[in-house]
């Protein structure tokens, strides 16, 4: 746009109107901002027209991530935004509101939704002190897979984009209503699919896993973080090690992470060890995330195990 | 203001803590710094208190006291005390009070979130370690895919005055204008170009003292020690890390360049080495090669001079330090350091003086998030 403006050739008139399309909202196409891959997925669905521009990819860990001049960019031309919320972006987030200027963005506003304020929220704290490490007080803001709660972000996200949009209020209303009955559906499946998962134990690493594992019905014993957010350290691997090898099933780890303590883990005890996506990669929708993890989690917990009591 | 502050400020600060969580919860946060300096012994560094919060939709504020000791003084000072604008449209932004100028690419960011636990020599002799004072700022992001920030400051100056008496000064002495830029190269790295110019109207010196005592040992007073009517400067930071996940490895390189023009009078001209332009740059590459551990070196030269009166002439002499600085740090958490630094400085006269220190820098409650 700005190269428009730039080129003499052009007249009084496109000058005048690559500036409105700079100043102004374009209502072409809305610019959406938003702090992790998953919400890009599920904005995308509600809006397919839209320009999402994700922060963070499946490779990031999104507590770890730099307020970089293109993310200020993107934030500053933002007509909504949607982040986890409960303090996962802390670090970054409120550096890129700040620096954007743009109101859309602003922790008040009606264009910027943090997921987890619409999220039952599991393991909230009502004291919080940094020798627990890096915990939140508002609750484990990992919720792309609060599974019961992704209906809910659906209508919320329906009616921000209508408020936002009212020119295409019955699309976003259709787009919202296929996607929730598409989730029940999958839900279904997904609930039949996992019986065998009920009651399994796993070793994890960080509990980004804590609402599918809440709500397969899964525990995680034990953790290869000595605290939340803290690198596994060798004292604390070494401690693990001394686990009743009868009280877990595997040890899980996510697909950003260090694979290097969860293998080491494997090779002193002998447990299979899963590795499970952190959010969706390219194209693909939230529906797919849930897919891929269950078949990573079935593959060892349930074909394999099975397969091993077959040899016995 | 001397420690007799410090007390009621601790009580304010506890009376209001109490209170935050009903009220409009203030962020409160301390950051303690410790040093131990080979030969200096024992010292505390930049012991910071900061405190902020949204007055109102349409405003935000900051205070951020500073306490330092030196021998048996504690002073208290206060290097933030702004409110800023959150609801102009179109990028705009607007600052009053006292700030960090937007100078250069460090000059803005708090001391806590430095790599190495000494600023380089460009910023020690031509920004007092890092300047802030009181005056206004004003600032665009522009709506562009490329970050573009434009920012212009007016300050009161004083602490950058090199005049002889203060009623020659002028009341608004200090304008500045800055330019940020920058972008991704790829998913792992992103890169940032600045300009910067500082306009001093009191900072062309006018007067020598007959001997320069002023100039010697420790330098306390955080004021330019060097000033000059105009400073230049630019600035390139590039980081990366493998697929842009900065929790592992990453590496920062950072390089920045001042140019400080009309130092002196023109009625010392004719004098032997009057200094004209000054200029200095340092180049930094800092590697963290696990979540816990990053290791540094850095590398900078920084042209001064020293002017002292003898009768009706005033004696110059160029002066000019290489140093160079190593450091290795560990990281407890997000919120603990542990640092350990060599530095080699050579000046003019190829004298060499070596230095190691350990440092800590901690924080605890509320902790911001950290600019690029």
């Amino acid at each position: 746009m700005l190269s428009n403006i730039l080129r003499p050739s052009k007249g009084l008139k496109a000058v005048l109107a690559a500036s409105a399309a700079i100043f102004c909202t374009p209502a072409a196409a809305l610019n959406i901002f938003v702090c992790q891959p998953e919400w890009q997925a599920l904005i995308s669905a509600h809006a397919p027209d839209a320009n999402i521009f994700s922060a963070t990819t499946a490779r990031q860990d999104p507590h770890y991530v730099q307020a970089r001049p293109s993310l200020i960019a993107k934030m500053r031309q933002a007509d909504l935004a949607m982040c986890s919320g409960a303090e996962l972006e802390i670090g970054w987030l409120p550096m890129l509101q700040s620096r954007s200027g743009n109101l859309s963005v602003q922790n008040d506003a009606e264009t910027m939704i943090f997921a987890s304020d619409h999220v039952a929220m599991l393991d909230t704290h009502q004291h919080v002190d940094r020798s627990m490490g890096d915990i939140h007080a508002h609750g484990n803001p990992h919720v792309q897979f609060a599974i019961n709660d992704i209906p809910e972000l659906s209508k919320v996200v329906t009616q921000r984009l209508q408020a936002l949009d009212p020119g295409n209020a019955h699309q976003y209303q259709a787009r919202g209503i296929r996607f929730r009955a598409n989730w029940r559906q999958h839900v279904n499946e997904w609930r039949e699919l996992s019986k065998p998962l009920k009651g399994k134990k796993v070793v994890g690493q960080h509990a980004t896993y804590r609402y599918l594992f809440k709500w397969l019905d899964i525990e995680q014993v034990a953790d290869l973080e000595p605290k939340p957010g803290l690198s596994p350290t060798t004292a604390h691997l070494q401690s693990l090690t001394r686990l009743d090898k009868a009280s877990y099933d595997a040890i899980v780890f996510s697909s950003h992470q260090d694979h290097q303590p969860a293998e080491w883990l494997h090779r002193q005890t002998g447990k299979p060890v899963i590795k499970l996506p952190l959010t969706v990669s390219g194209n693909e929708q939230l529906t797919d995330l849930v897919d891929q993890t269950l078949a990573g989690l079935l593959e060892v917990l349930v074909v394999n195990s099975d397969q091993k009591s077959i040899e016995q | 203001m001397r420690i007799k502050l410090l007390p009621v400020l601790m009580a304010s600060l506890t009376s209001m803590s109490v209170a935050a969580d009903v009220l409009s919860n203030p962020q409160i946060g301390v950051v303690l710094d410790g040093r131990f300096e080979e030969g200096d012994g024992f010292s505390l560094g930049h012991t910071e208190l900061s405190m902020s919060a949204n007055i109102d939709d349409k405003f935000h504020g900051v205070l951020t006291s500073v306490i330092e000791t030196h021998d048996d003084d504690t002073e208290f000072l206060l290097e933030e005390a702004f409110i800023e604008t959150i609801a102009l449209p179109n990028g705009f932004n607007v600052r009053a009070g006292r700030f960090l100028s937007n100078f250069g690419y460090m000059n803005n960011q708090h001391m806590h979130t430095d790599n190495f636990t000494t600023r380089p020599g460009i910023y020690r002799d031509y920004l007092g370690t890092h300047y802030y004072d009181d005056g206004l700022r004003a600032s665009i992001v522009l709506p562009t895919d490329l970050y573009i920030r434009l920012s212009a400051e007016a300050f009161s100056g004083d602490k950058m005055s090199a005049l002889e008496h203060a009623e020659d000064q002028n009341s608004v002495g200090v304008y500045t204008a800055a330019m940020k830029m920058g972008g991704d190269i790829s998913e792992s790295s992103s890169w940032q170009f600045g300009l910067s110019y500082l306009h001093n109207k009191n900072g062309t010196a006018d007067h020598f003292e007959e001997s320069d005592h002023s100039h010697d040992g420790h330098d306390h007073s955080h004021d330019a020690r060097k000033t000059g009517k105009h400073l230049y400067g630019t600035d390139f930071v590039w980081k990366w890390a493998p697929d842009g996940n900065y929790k592992y490895r990453n590496l920062t390189l950072a390089a920045e360049y001042m140019l400080l023009d009309g130092v002196v009078d023109n009625k010392f001209k004719d004098e032997d080495h009057a200094p004209d332009k000054l200029s200095g740059y340092y180049l930094s590459g800092v590697y963290r090669f696990s979540p816990s551990w990053s290791a540094g070196i850095r590398y900078g030269e920084v042209e001064t001079y020293d002017g002292h009166a003898h009768g009706d002439h005033v004696h110059f002499t160029d002066q000019k330090e290489k140093e160079a600085t190593a450091m290795v740090a560990w990281n407890s958490s997000h919120f603990g350091t542990i640092r350990a630094q060599f530095s080699r400085t050579e000046d003019q006269d190829k004298e060499k003086d070596n230095v190691f220190m350990l440092q800590y820098v901690m924080s605890f409650g509320a902790h911001g998030a950290h600019a690029f």
